[in-house]
């Protein structure tokens, strides 16, 4: 990435952005006129779409009135670091930071960038973010290329008590397949606001796994959205591995819009302190022969609090889909609280299987005295549960870069196998 | 309420208990719609105590602040101005067949109600549009020391009592529909077990609204005091009018430490009837709450039987059916709230939705803190028999102690073509057969009714599945 240097202007607070604000990111960076027409109409509609009051069921709980809206907008400091081989180059996969994307392949950005939207209930970050994003991931895998390593994107910020919006497009074109890590990071202390978006597309007969590693500062306000269209026999995998921050509010749009498309949902979650994370999901299927999958995992220790509220949708025109969501809670404290909540609206009678579940509760008292009667102190004997408890989902990762950078992060919490033996 | 409606035009002729009885002109009704001197004069009709005229009053009051909910079905076609909140065919209440008037009578009969009474019953109520027109009860359970008897009655002759329990477990300020009850109720069943007495066959009662947009507004108070159990029975009906009907019951119910109660309704009302209804349970020390909810008729029910498990050890469960064919919406389910340790629950709930019927379970499980080693389930499994039905499932959850065990399951399916294909390789028709899997879906709930329900329950779903396979 090149750094720019740019007029003195401070940065705008997110609450100040305005229609001059998003111009001034423009020039700031300098972009193609397309680019300024687009971010000004994502404006438009951002400014049209009120935040969430509270009263939509996705938002009953959790509040924005603690949104740190003054946080000042990252202009210039926040870095993207993606690694491609020469090889993948080559073969035409694009993969950078979003804003050399728009220099380096201008059409294709273009082609593909701010084409779509999300529900809603989550239309303000969306919008908001394809409005003013100054930071962000572009993946773009060519008809046919099969990418046969993970592919990792490191997103930072340095400052403390920051605004950013990045914007992460995945588009895998036909019959390609590939493996991403995203990873976001921000440090400690002062409120901040992280805004990200992702918009992933996944082509006919494409294999897309994608996983986001969130390990934002004890301050952070995680609102965001993820939206997933998965194309006629295409096969997407995603991994939602929820670490760090103080409020997590993310909402994630699956669209099942192509025949026989099939998509496979995992969420990690290991949450502590005063933690409030709140995710919804809808799996929309709206093609015939669709698949999909959820399950969602939460470890939630000393006051940390969990709400899942999933959407099951099976629309008229879908026969023969299958699907299953399941969300499963181990409490660790006796604070910790959870709120799973699966939801089917299921609109035909031509079913395969459909169905949900969810639990909450402690660890069988059973499991931990059989592990301590071996040997292991109860805390031992706590983290090795939990972590054969993320083995469900763990298990189904393939890439073992992904896995490895996921159980790192998640290691504070439910330590490591090496530890544990050592 | 607004009338003309496409969706009441196909209403099936097989509603059995469509017809309405010509002669009956109510002998009292007030004029339509609602306001604070409607109330007044519904109190004053009855002769009230002052204190229940205000507290009609002021849940008018709280029934005019409140909007109309719009989380769950459509509610929007009902004018609450369009509606009589009262009309009363007969003086008083009667304890023989013999002295209810002939044309009421004519309906039970046809209902099958006296006979039943005879048969299986250890009291029986009926109330035809707000009054209760007949209640007896079997003599060796009055010399026990139990009431059955209209609320309006027990309000009468029962004063302290009746106020000690009466809005303790659903206030007048509680939701619309609940404060618009407490505002206009009429009739009802009060029951109170006295300590350690257990009536061993089910009290019932018919509630039937015969009078063309007449709101149904009964107001029931369970009271099994310690150690003691009952069986309270429901079943209700209403000719088919072309104008609807509102129906909106509170049912309030205490059951003491040790004591038992399960409440099993079969709400049949005819397809144009707007069934909204608030039913509600504390369960104390090792008491045991079991509301058994068989939701078929209605155009639109919104009913959640809850239970707030008060006493250590309490047990709270709900068992619910239903079934929506076209033009229905059954959103039905179930609510437990854990409020002491080693509290135990369960949900199960069975949909079917048939034609442009749809069913929703909207339930929640809370579990607050410090009630440790709760444990519950919740198991909701819907059939769907058509294109064009949908079934929902709304399980709502908040769970705020760690030591505890709570889980929810579901699952969506239709009719296997290999199951009909099999029944109907034995010989059965596509509708005996669908029948067939359908009664074997609900069956786990079925065994729980009393026969004589369980043989009209298996009736029923026969006549909804006839010339109708999706």
């Amino acid at each position: 990435m090149t750094v720019r240097t740019d007029s003195a202007a401070p940065a705008p607070a997110a609450s100040a952005l305005d229609a001059a604000a998003i111009a001034a990111i423009s020039d700031g960076l300098d972009e193609p006129q397309w680019l300024r027409e687009l971010r000004a109409a994502w404006w438009q509609r951002a400014e049209a779409t009120p935040w969430p009051t509270g009263q939509e069921e996705e938002w009953r709980r959790t509040s924005l009135d603690g949104l740190p809206r003054d946080a000042r907008l990252v202009t210039q400091a926040a870095t993207v670091r993606c690694a491609l081989d020469t090889d993948l180059a080559d073969a035409g996969v694009v993969f950078s930071d979003l804003r050399d994307a728009v220099r380096t392949h201008p059409e294709l950005v273009e082609r593909h960038l701010g084409r779509r939207e999300t529900r809603p209930v989550h239309a303000r970050s969306w919008a908001q973010a394809h409005a003013a994003w100054t930071a962000g991931t572009f993946l773009y895998v060519p008809r046919g290329v099969v990418v046969d390593r993970t592919l990792v994107a490191r997103l930072q910020v340095t400052e403390p008590g920051a605004a950013w919006f990045p914007l992460t497009l995945v588009v895998a074109d036909e019959g390609s397949d590939v493996s991403l890590l995203e990873e976001v990071t921000s440090p400690d202390g002062a409120p901040s606001w992280y805004g990200g978006v992702v918009d992933l597309v996944a082509a006919p007969s494409s294999r897309v796994r994608y996983a986001g590693l969130q390990r934002l500062g004890d301050g952070a306000w995680n609102i965001g959205a993820k939206r997933v269209e998965v194309g006629q026999d295409a096969e997407v995998t995603t991994l939602d591995a929820q670490v760090g921050s103080s409020v997590t509010k993310v909402g994630l749009d699956v669209r099942m819009s192509g025949k026989g498309g099939t998509s496979r949902l995992l969420g990690l979650l290991a949450a502590g302190g005063t933690q409030h994370i709140d995710l919804d999901s809808v799996q929309d299927l709206i093609a015939s022969h669709t698949t999909s999958d959820l399950l969602y995992l939460s470890a939630l220790y000393d006051e940390a609090r969990a709400a899942f509220y999933g959407v099951t949708r099976v629309e008229r025109e879908a026969k023969g889909t299958s699907s299953y969501q399941e969300c499963r809670n181990l409490l660790l404290s006796p604070k910790a609280g959870a709120e799973p909540i699966p939801v089917l609206e299921i609109e035909t009678n031509d079913i395969l299987r459909c169905g949900h579940g969810a639990t909450a509760g402690a660890i069988d008292p059973t499991q931990r005295f059989y592990a301590q009667s071996r040997g292991l102190s109860e805390d031992e004997a706590e983290r090795m549960i939990v972590r054969g408890f993320f083995e469900q989902v763990v298990s189904q990762v393939r890439s073992e870069t992904i896995r490895e950078r996921v159980l790192t992060a998640l290691a504070p919490r439910i330590g490591a196998e090496e530890e544990e033996a050592a | 309420m607004a009338i003309p409606n496409a969706a009441l035009k196909q209403i099936p002729d097989s509603y059995k208990y469509g017809w309405h009885d010509p002669e009956m002109v109510p002998l009292n009704i007030m004029k339509k719609g609602l306001s604070a001197e409607v109330v007044e004069d519904i109190s004053k009709f009855k002769g009230e105590p002052e204190w229940m005229t205000k507290l009609r009053l002021k849940a008018y009051r709280h029934f005019e602040s409140r909007p109309t909910p719009t989380w769950g079905a459509d509610l929007t076609p009902i004018d609450f101005q369009d509606i009589y909140y009262y009309a009363a065919p007969t003086n008083k209440a009667v304890q023989s067949w013999d002295d209810v008037p002939d044309y009421i009578r004519r309906t039970y009969d046809k209902l099958g109600i006296p006979e039943a009474e005879k048969k299986y019953l250890a009291g029986v109520g009926g109330q035809y549009d707000s009054e209760v027109v007949y209640h007896n009860i079997r003599s060796e359970l009055e010399e026990q020391g139990v009431l059955f008897l209209g609320t309006d009655q027990a309000l009468k002759e029962h004063p302290e009592l009746f106020r000690e329990y009466y809005g303790t477990v659903i206030p007048a300020n509680d939701n619309k529909l609940a404060a618009l009850n407490t505002a206009v109720w009429s009739g009802g069943s009060f029951i109170y077990v006295p300590k350690g007495v257990h009536v061993d066959l089910p009290l019932q009662a018919y509630f039937r609204i015969n009078t063309e947009s007449v709101g149904q507004f009964e107001r029931t108070l369970i009271i099994a005091d310690e150690g003691s159990s009952v069986h309270y029975v429901e079943g209700c009906t209403a000719p088919t009018y072309t104008s609807a009907s509102l129906h909106s019951a509170v049912v309030e119910i205490i059951v003491k430490k040790g004591a038992r109660v399960r409440y099993t309704t079969i709400q049949n009302w005819s397809h144009n009837v707007y069934n909204l209804v608030t039913k509600r349970a504390v369960a104390h020390e090792d008491a045991v709450m079991e509301w058994v909810d068989g939701n078929l008729g209605s155009r639109v029910t919104m009913k959640y039987p809850s239970i707030y498990l008060l006493g250590e050890r309490a047990h709270g469960e709900v068992l619910s059916i239903a079934f929506a064919g076209d033009g229905q919406h059954q959103d039905a389910g179930g609510k437990i709230i854990h409020a002491a340790p080693n509290t135990t629950s369960l949900i199960t709930s069975k949909s079917i939705s048939k034609g442009t019927g749809r069913t929703s379970y909207r339930g929640l499980v809370k579990v607050y803190p410090g009630c440790e080693h709760s444990k519950s389930t919740v198991r909701c499994d819907a059939l769907i028999l058509s294109d064009e039905a949908r079934s929902d499932t709304y399980p709502y959850m908040e769970i705020d102690e760690e030591d505890v065990t709570i889980g929810h399951e579901a699952t969506v399916s239709k009719v296997g073509s290999e199951q009909l294909f099999y029944l109907m390789s034995r010989g059965l028709s596509e509708a005996e057969a669908s029948a067939m899997i359908v009664n074997g879906f609900i069956e786990p709930i079925v065994k729980e009714l009393p026969m004589e329900y369980a043989v009209e329950m298996n009736r029923l779903i026969q006549l909804q599945m006839e010339g109708a396979v999706g």
